[in-house]
C-alpha cells in the first residue's frame, strides 16, 4: 500500500493545483486551436478567391504558339515562300541539372557536331532557367522519336515540331523576297532604339525575323499574332495536361501576293547561267513587275538555317557578288540604251528627226576627239538611223542643242534618277547628271561648272550617268506604252487587300509623235535586217515582234594605246552589256531591261539573246498573245513590211552581214577627270 | 462495469476489466485522425496506396495494438521505468553527438545494428516520465517554489541543449516546452512563471542573432516576410497558404488538389499534409480535423485529471502537452503563422518515428485511465 510520505491533504492540494492548471493549459490550447480555426476561416473563406487565382496561375500556364508566317505567292498563286514542319530539339536549364551530362547524353542519341558542343553548353548556361535553347533542327523522324522516348531521363530536353520558312525556288527570288533569320541582339536593340518594346514572339526559340526584301519590309504583316496553348504544369514546369478549351488560336500572318511570275523569273535566271547581271520585266499597261531577277543568286534557305562562316565568306567574296541585288541596288552606266532618252530630249528641244548628221567615225569637240563605235563612220544619219545603228556621232553632234538639263529632265520623266515605291527597300537612285547636280556634287568651285563636253558622254549613256535595271525597265515601258507615266508595282495584295495599280498615274508630258519616232527607231534595231540587234531579237512568234535598244558600257578608262577589245581582260574590267526592249511592237504589252555585268561583248551579243528568251516566255504565258500567235497570219500580199519593220529606205541593205557590229562609246566614269575619247580598233 | 468494481483492487487487475476500461471514444478519435491522414496520402500519391498510404495504415495498426497493450501495463511499471528511460535517452543523445549519422546537415540519427532511429524521440517520452516521477515525490510547496526546482530545470535543460546542438530546434523547443508545461501543471509559482517568461523574452533577440545557424535565422526572417522571395525561402509558406486558401469552403475534392497533385506544395505527405487536406477537403474538412484534435486533447486532459496518482496526472498531461504543441506548431507553420520548423502534424503526417512516440505516449494516457484508482508510490517494494 501507499507510503505515507506525502500526506493526504498534501495530495489533495497537488491535485487541486493540477486541475486548475490543467484547465488553464487546456483553455490555452483551446484558444490556440480556435486561433488556427480563425486563420483557416480567413484563408479558406474570406480570401479564398485570391488564393484560387494564385493556385490557377501556378497550375495553368499559357505556352506561346507562334503563328504560321504568311506565305508569299506569285501572280498565279505559285508558292514562293512558305513554311515546312521542322522537328527541333531544345534544352532548357533546370534547377541544378547538369548541362554537360545532358548534352553528352544527347550526343549519343543524335549527331551533334563535336565543334558545336562547347558553344551549346555556354548558350544553355547563359539562357534564363527553363528557357529552352534550340540545339538542333531538322531532326529525322527516327531521331525525333528517339528523343521523345528517352525524354524522362533527359531533364530539360524537349523535342517538338515547329514550322520553319522554306523557299521552294531556292535562290530565284532571294533578292526580292529576301529571307528570314534568327533574331539577334542587334534586332532587339534596333526595336528598343525606336522606343518600342520587342514583341515577346521575338524571344520564342527558333523564331525568325525578316531580314531582306519582302520578308523585311512586310515582316509585321507576315508575322501574325501568337496564340496561347493552355497547359497544366507541375512544380517542375513539366506539362501534365493540355486544356484545348482554353487555347487561344494564333492569327496567321497575312499572305502576300507579288506581281512576279515564277516561270519568267526562273527562265531569267536560267538564261543568265553563270553570268552576272539583272533582268526586269514589266507589264507596260499596269506597271506590274513580272520578273526582277539578279544573277547569280544565293539559296535563301541557307540563311534560314544560318550560314557557317565559310559559307558566308564564299558568297561574300565571290567577285560576281551574289549577295548584291543587281536589279535594284546595283547601278550601271546605261550605255547606248540611253539613246532613246537622249533622242526624246532632242525632240523636245525642237530637233527635226529628219535632220541628218554625217558620221565619219569621230567627232571633234574642243580639243578632244570623240569616237563613234564604228571607226569608219555611219555616213549620213537621221534620228531613226541613229537609233537603229546606235550612231554615237549623231548624238555627240546634237546633244548640246538639247543641253544637259533637258536630257536630265527627260530622263527623270522616264524614271531615271529616282526610286519607286514598290514596297521593298534597297533601291539605288543612280545619278542623272545636270548642272544642278554638278553644283551639289563638287566642292571645288572650278569643278562645279558643267562642261559641254560632258554632255556628249551622257548623251550616249556614259559619263557620270548611272541607272539601275528597274529604272531602265520603267523607262522602256513608259516609252512603250505611249502615254502613261507608269509606276512599277511589286506587291499585288497583302492579306487579300489589293495594292494600288501603277497605271493610276498621269500621262507622260511627252508628245505622242516624239515617242512614235523613238519607238520606230527601237523597232528597227530589232527588226530591220540592218538593225543593231536584228538577229538576236527575233522572237520566232509570228507577227509578234520585239523592239529594243542595245547598249555596251565601258567600265575601264580608255587611255593611250590600250586595246578596246575585251578578250583577255579580267572579268572585272570587261564591258557591261545592256538591252531594253518591249513587245509586241505594234501593241506594247511587256517591257524588259537586262544588264549583263561585264558580259564583255556587246549589248546585241550578250544581252539581246537573253532578253529574247525571257520575252518569249512572258509572251507565251499571256493568253491574248498566244491567241494572236496561234491565229493564222494575214495573207502576205497586202502591203506587208512597211509598217512593221519600218526599215529606213536609205539603210544599206547589208542582208546577212555576218557578225553583228560592236558598239560602244567612250567611258568617263569620273566626271572630274578630263574627257578622253580615244577609241581605237 | 462500475466504479465500485474498479475500486476493488482484485477486480480491477483482471485483464478483461482493464480492457473494458480503455477509453474507446478516445481510440476512435485517434483512428479518425490517422484515417484522414491515410486518405490524404492516398490522394496526393495520385490515388495510390503506395508509397505512403498503405505503410501509414499498417504502421498505425501496429502502433495502435502497441498502445492498447501499453494501456494494460500497470502504472507502477511506467513509474519504475521512468528514470531509466530518461537516462537511456540522455545517453543516446550523447551518443548521437559522438557517432550520429548526418542527414540533411543535421546529426539526428543513430544506427544500432540495422535499426536507425532518432534518440530525441526517446527523450520526448523520457522527459515526461522522468518529470512526472520526480514531481510525484515532491510536496506542493517544493513544486511551488524551492531549490528542488533546479532538479527538473536541469532535467529539462540537458536534453534540450543536446537536441538543439544537433541542430534540431523544433524538437528542442518541443521537449523544453513540454517540460515547462509539466512544471507549471505541478504548481510552479506564478512569480517564477512570469519571471521565466520575461527572461525568455529578453534572451530571444540575442539568441536569434548570435546562437542560431544562418539557415535557422533565415527561416525566421522568411516567416516574417514570405513574399520577399517567393521562389526561394518563402516558397514553402507561400505555396502552403495558396493550397489552404484555394481549397475554399468545401475543398477541391479528393485527388483534385492542384497544389498537392502538381507538387507545388512541398512535403505534401509529411509536414504539410494538413495543407494538402485543407486544399482537397476545404474549410469543412480542416476544421473537422482540428475538432478531432481538440477532442483528443480534451479527453486526454480529463483522463489526466481523473487519475488518483500524481505521476499519472502529470505523465498524461505531459503527453497531452507534447501532442497539443505538435498540433499548434505544425498548424501555425502550415498557415503561415510560424516559421518553418520540422514538426509534423501528429498521426496525420507520414512518418513512423513520431507516430510511435505519440502512440507510446497515448499508451501512458490510456494506462492512466485504466489504472486511475491505483496509487503509485515512490517505494520500490510496492511494485514487485
Amino acid at each position: 500500500m501507499s507510503e505515507p510520505s506525502i500526506f493526504f491533504s498534501e495530495v489533495n492540494r497537488r491535485q487541486g493545483d493540477f486541475n486548475r492548471r490543467a484547465f488553464l493549459l487546456g483553455g490555452i490550447t483551446g484558444l490556440g486551436l480556435t486561433a488556427l480555426g480563425g486563420r483557416l476561416a480567413l484563408l479558406q473563406v474570406v480570401e479564398a478567391q485570391r488564393y484560387e487565382k494564385l493556385a490557377d496561375s501556378n497550375q495553368f500556364n499559357f505556352r506561346m504558339v507562334p503563328p504560321p508566317r504568311g506565305r508569299v505567292l506569285d501572280r498565279n498563286g505559285v508558292v514562293l515562300a512558305s513554311n515546312r514542319p521542322n522537328f527541333r530539339l531544345m534544352v532548357a536549364r533546370e534547377k541544378d541539372s547538369d548541362v554537360e551530362a545532358v548534352v553528352k547524353n544527347l550526343c549519343e542519341l543524335v549527331p551533334i557536331p563535336e565543334a558545336k558542343i562547347p558553344r551549346l553548353i555556354r548558350d544553355i548556361k547563359r539562357a534564363p532557367a527553363k528557357a529552352p535553347v534550340p540545339v538542333m533542327e531538322d531532326l529525322s523522324w527516327e531521331e525525333f522519336s528517339r528523343i521523345n522516348v528517352r525524354s524522362p531521363e533527359l531533364p530539360g530536353v524537349t523535342a517538338d515540331m515547329a514550322e520553319v520558312r522554306v523557299y521552294p525556288f531556292g535562290g530565284a527570288f532571294a533578292h526580292v523576297i529576301g529571307y528570314v533569320a534568327k533574331v539577334n541582339d542587334r534586332d532587339i536593340k534596333a526595336i528598343r532604339a525606336k522606343g518600342q518594346t520587342p514583341d515577346p514572339l521575338l524571344y520564342n526559340p527558333g523564331f525568325r525575323i525578316g531580314r531582306q526584301g519582302v520578308e523585311k519590309a512586310f515582316d509585321l504583316d507576315l508575322r501574325g499574332k501568337p496564340g496561347g496553348k493552355k497547359v497544366e504544369v507541375d512544380a517542375q514546369g513539366r506539362v501534365v495536361a493540355e486544356d484545348p478549351g482554353g487555347d487561344i488560336p494564333p492569327t496567321p500572318g497575312k499572305e502576300i501576293v507579288l506581281t512576279l511570275d515564277a516561270d519568267v523569273q526562273q527562265r531569267a535566271l536560267e538564261v543568265f547561267g553563270e553570268e552576272s547581271g539583272a533582268a526586269v520585266v514589266m507589264d507596260c499597261r499596269t506597271g506590274d513587275i513580272l520578273c526582277m531577277a539578279s544573277a547569280p543568286a544565293f539559296d535563301a534557305n541557307l540563311f534560314v538555317r544560318g550560314l557557317t562562316t565559310s559559307e558566308y565568306r564564299a558568297l561574300a567574296d565571290y567577285e560576281r557578288n551574289p549577295l548584291l541585288d543587281k536589279a535594284l541596288s546595283g547601278t550601271y552606266p546605261p550605255g547606248s540604251t540611253f539613246k532613246p532618252t537622249t533622242a526624246l530630249a532632242l525632240l523636245a528641244a525642237g530637233v527635226d528627226p529628219k535632220e541628218r548628221v554625217h558620221c565619219g567615225g569621230s567627232y571633234r569637240f574642243g580639243n578632244t576627239t570623240f569616237r563613234c563605235w564604228k571607226a569608219d563612220g555611219h555616213g549620213a544619219q537621221d534620228m531613226h538611223d541613229a537609233i537603229k545603228n546606235s550612231c554615237d556621232v549623231y548624238f555627240y553632234h546634237l546633244c548640246n542643242r538639247a543641253g544637259i538639263d533637258r536630257i536630265h529632265d527627260t530622263a527623270v520623266k522616264l524614271g531615271f534618277g529616282q526610286v519607286f515605291d514598290i514596297g521593298i527597300p534597297g533601291q539605288s537612285h543612280g545619278i542623272v547628271p545636270s548642272t544642278d547636280w554638278k553644283k551639289k556634287a563638287y566642292k571645288d568651285p572650278r569643278q562645279k561648272v558643267w562642261q559641254k563636253g560632258e554632255t556628249l558622254s551622257v548623251a550616249i549613256g556614259q559619263g557620270a550617268l548611272t541607272v539601275n535595271a528597274l529604272q531602265m525597265c520603267v523607262a522602256a515601258s513608259r516609252i512603250a506604252n505611249g502615254r502613261k507615266a507608269l509606276e512599277p508595282r511589286l506587291i499585288r495584295s497583302i492579306g487579300g487587300v489589293a495594292q494600288p495599280s501603277g497605271a493610276a498615274v498621269p500621262d507622260l508630258p511627252i508628245p505622242k509623235d516624239h515617242l512614235d519616232t523613238v519607238r520606230a527607231g527601237m523597232a528597227a534595231v530589232a527588226n530591220d535586217v540592218s538593225g543593231g540587234a536584228y538577229r538576236q531579237s527575233q522572237l520566232g512568234l509570228g507577227d509578234v515582234l520585239m523592239a529594243g535598244k542595245t547598249g555596251t558600257a565601258q567600265v575601264r578608262q580608255l587611255r593611250g594605246a590600250k586595246s578596246r577589245k575585251n578578250a583577255g581582260l579580267p572579268w572585272k574590267l570587261k564591258d557591261h552589256n545592256l538591252f531594253i526592249a518591249f513587245a509586241p511592237y505594234d501593241a506594247p504589252r511587256y517591257a524588259l531591261a537586262i544588264i549583263v555585268q561585264h558580259g564583255g561583248v556587246s549589248g546585241a551579243l550578250a544581252a539581246a539573246p537573253k532578253a529574247r528568251e525571257i520575252m518569249r516566255t512572258v509572251l507565251l504565258k499571256d493568253p491574248e498573245i498566244r491567241a494572236r500567235i496561234e491565229k493564222p497570219l494575214p495573207l502576205p500580199e497586202v502591203e506587208p513590211e512597211a509598217e512593221v519593220e519600218g526599215a529606213a529606205p536609205d539603210a544599206p541593205a547589208d542582208v546577212g552581214a555576218a557578225p553583228p557590229p560592236l558598239e560602244s562609246g567612250p567611258l568617263v566614269p569620273q566626271p572630274d577627270q578630263p574627257l578622253v575619247g580615244a577609241p581605237e580598233r | 462495469m462500475s466504479i465500485s468494481a474498479l475500486s476493488r483492487p482484485g477486480e480491477r487487475d483482471r485483464p478483461l476489466m482493464k480492457f473494458l476500461e480503455i477509453d474507446w471514444v478516445f481510440c476512435l478519435l485517434l483512428c479518425m485522425v490517422a484515417g484522414a491522414g491515410g486518405l490524404i496520402m492516398y490522394s496526393v500519391a495520385g490515388g495510390s496506396w503506395g508509397p505512403w498510404a498503405a505503410a501509414h495504415f499498417v504502421r498505425f495498426g501496429l502502433f495502435f495494438l502497441l498502445m492498447i497493450a501499453l494501456s494494460m501495463v500497470d502504472l507502477r511499471v511506467w513509474f519504475f521505468v521512468a528514470y531509466p528511460v530518461y537516462v537511456i535517452g540522455l545517453i543516446l543523445l550523447v551518443g548521437v553527438e559522438l557517432a550520429g549519422d548526418v542527414s540533411k546537415g543535421a546529426q539526428r540519427w543513430l544506427s544500432i545494428g540495422p535499426v536507425r532511429f532518432q534518440p530525441s524521440e526517446v527523450m520526448k517520452i523520457g522527459i515526461v516520465l522522468a518529470l512526472a516521477r520526480f514531481y510525484h515525490g515532491l510536496t506542493a510547496d517544493s513544486a511551488h517554489m524551492s531549490w528542488w526546482l533546479l532538479v527538473p530545470l536541469a532535467m529539462i535543460g540537458a536534453p534540450v541543449l543536446l537536441v538543439a546542438h544537433q541542430p534540431d530546434l523544433g524538437t528542442a523547443i518541443l521537449i523544453g516546452a513540454t517540460g515547462v508545461a509539466i512544471m507549471v501543471l505541478a504548481g510552479l509559482s506564478w512569480r517564477l512563471i512570469i519571471a521565466g517568461m520575461v527572461a525568455v523574452a529578453a534572451a530571444l533577440p540575442p539568441f536569434i542573432f548570435f546562437v542560431l545557424h544562418d539557415y535557422q535565422r533565415k527561416r525566421i526572417l522568411t516567416f516574417l516576410n514570405p513574399e520577399a522571395d517567393p521562389s526561394g525561402d518563402g516558397y514553402h509558406i507561400l505555396q502552403s497558404k495558396i493550397a489552404l486558401g484555394s481549397g475554399g469552403f468545401l475543398g477541391k475534392g479528393l485527388g483534385l488538389g492542384t497544389q498537392s497533385q502538381l507538387n507545388y506544395l512541398p512535403e505534401k505527405h509529411t509536414d504539410f499534409i494538413f495543407a494538402a487536406l485543407s486544399e482537397e477537403l476545404g474549410f469543412v474538412g480542416s476544421t473537422a480535423v482540428l475538432l478531432l484534435y481538440a477532442g483528443i486533447i480534451f479527453i486526454a486532459l480529463r483522463i489526466a485529471s481523473s487519475s488518483h496518482s500524481h505521476f499519472g496526472r502529470l505523465g498524461s498531461a505531459g503527453v497531452t502537452a507534447t501532442f497539443a504543441l505538435y498540433v499548434l506548431i505544425n498548424g501555425a507553420m502550415v498557415m503561415g503563422m510560424a516559421p518553418v520548423v520540422g514538426v509534423p502534424m501528429p498521426l496525420l503526417s507520414y512518418g513512423g518515428t513520431v507516430m510511435l512516440t505519440v502512440m507510446i505516449g497515448f499508451g501512458l494516457v490510456l494506462s492512466t485511465r485504466v489504472h486511475r484508482y491505483s496509487e503509485v508510490t515512490s517505494g520500490r517494494g510496492s511494485l514487485l
